[in-house]
């Protein structure tokens, strides 16, 4: 195996299992359609809070989407085999949550403007809330790669690892709201982003390297 | 002929949570060894071959690679090995040919057909993984043994759903690794039918 051949491999085993891409983005879409018909429609309500509600949807997907990374891995022994073949494990870490990342986060980005449009964000702001899904998500990506190699040989890991990394995710939503916020009100948002980016960098930097030792602690 | 290795084991101790495992466990593997760990269940064999892969902690004693400290180089061992645990890495999604494709990229593929045919598995090789048994996913992942070059093998219960003519393959194919230099590290309840392993015995 080297970095090549398992990237390949990531690529085709997320294309073929597309039911767990689909069921993040259905579970994103149904969020977003859901919740005005739950509290308020009408676009006083809505529109403020747009930025607030998509974000919260997004991380929520992305939860789904990263709690089961490892398992598969796990259940057929690759894990074993990524300590075994001498490559680096937090570079193989890297190539898989980017995979997921792009898997999850394009078709998300795909859908947004139609549903930023149907709880009233103003065109000026969609941008900047695209803008956020983009700088921010990798560093959900990547925490939650961190629980999810923490918790892969627990029978309900899942739980656990919502309460190790839902507090991490709290500073990303506060900044991407923010930022969408300061859009809408036609205030400065280049901090927020700026802010968000800064912290996928340092997710980018730490999550592989932890998760690496978390994957040998898992599988020992 | 394989690269030439020798692999030291001095006083080697690991322990598991409160249990102790291998306590000043001394052996010596090199070219040409066929080292068989026996033990019941729970005596610490594949804990054993984990621990000197190193993801399973020692707690005390020597490993040495071809002069190296294991614990220092370890790159050296695992670019030199290969290691096939219980459940030994096939991908469910993946046909069999993309399995070893996955594992084996620089063959082309004639050459992991030819591996598949070895193992009775050429006509599965567009087959998802999925619909294949487990002695055949097995089978698969034995391909990758003679797919490389590595000269040390590490089996940890390879026999594990094989059927007769499956062991059989394999024991020809761990003979001519022998012959040619390699050396093997096996763990197996089965006992080998046409090889003399030398046996570590491992106590619970």
């Amino acid at each position: 195996m080297n970095y090549r051949s398992y990237f390949k491999s990531e690529w085709l085993s997320l294309l073929r299992r597309k039911q767990d891409t689909l069921n993040a983005l259905l579970f994103f879409v149904m969020v977003i359609t859901l919740f005005p018909l739950g509290v308020d429609p009408s676009s006083e309500f809505l529109s403020p809070a747009a930025g607030g509600i998509i974000w919260c949807a997004t991380a929520l997907a992305i939860l789904m989407a990263v709690e089961g990374m490892y398992k598969e891995d796990y259940n057929d022994g690759s894990l074993e085999q990524w300590l075994a073949s001498g490559l680096s494990v937090s570079i193989l870490v890297f190539l898989k949550v980017f995979a997921q990342w792009v898997m999850v986060v394009v078709p998300l980005l795909l859908v947004l403007p139609l549903l930023a449009q149907m709880l009233f964000l103003p065109a000026s702001a969609l941008g900047v809330l695209m803008c956020s899904i983009l700088l921010g998500t990798p560093a959900l990506f990547f925490i939650g790669s961190i629980g999810a190699a923490l918790t892969v040989s627990l029978r309900r890991g899942a739980v656990l690892m919502l309460l190790l990394i839902l507090p991490l995710y709290i500073p990303v939503i506060v900044f991407a709201t923010g930022a969408v916020r300061a859009a809408q009100m036609e205030m400065a948002y280049s901090g927020q982003l700026a802010i968000l980016g800064a912290i996928s960098l340092v997710a980018l930097a730490l999550s592989p390297i932890m998760a690496a030792v978390s994957i040998r602690a898992s599988v020992n | 002929m394989r690269k030439t290795v020798k692999l030291d084991i001095k006083n080697l101790s690991i322990e598991r949570g409160e249990r102790d495992l291998c306590c000043e466990l001394s052996f010596s593997v090199q070219s040409g060894d066929l080292i068989r760990i026996a033990g019941e269940n729970g005596a610490g064999k594949s804990s054993l071959m984990k621990a000197i892969l190193g993801w399973v902690p020692i707690e005390d004693g020597e490993l040495i690679y071809n002069g190296e400290d294991v614990t220092q180089h370890r790159d050296m061992l695992l670019q030199d090995q290969l290691y096939l645990g219980h459940t030994p890495g096939i991908k469910n999604v993946f046909t069999a040919l993309e399995n070893l494709k996955l594992y084996c990229p620089d063959k082309s593929d004639r050459q992991l057909e030819q591996a598949l045919e070895e193992v009775q598995l050429l006509a599965f090789s567009d087959t998802p993984a999925a619909q294949l048994s487990a002695g055949q996913k097995r089978r698969i992942a034995l391909a990758r043994l003679w797919l490389t070059d590595k000269s040390l093998w590490f089996l940890d219960e390879p026999f594990t759903a094989l059927d007769v003519k499956g062991v059989s393959v394999l024991e020809e194919k761990m003979a001519a690794h022998l012959s040619e230099g390699g050396a093997v590290v096996i763990t197996t309840h089965q006992p080998l039918l046409h090889l003399s392993p030398k046996v570590i015995e491992l106590s619970v």
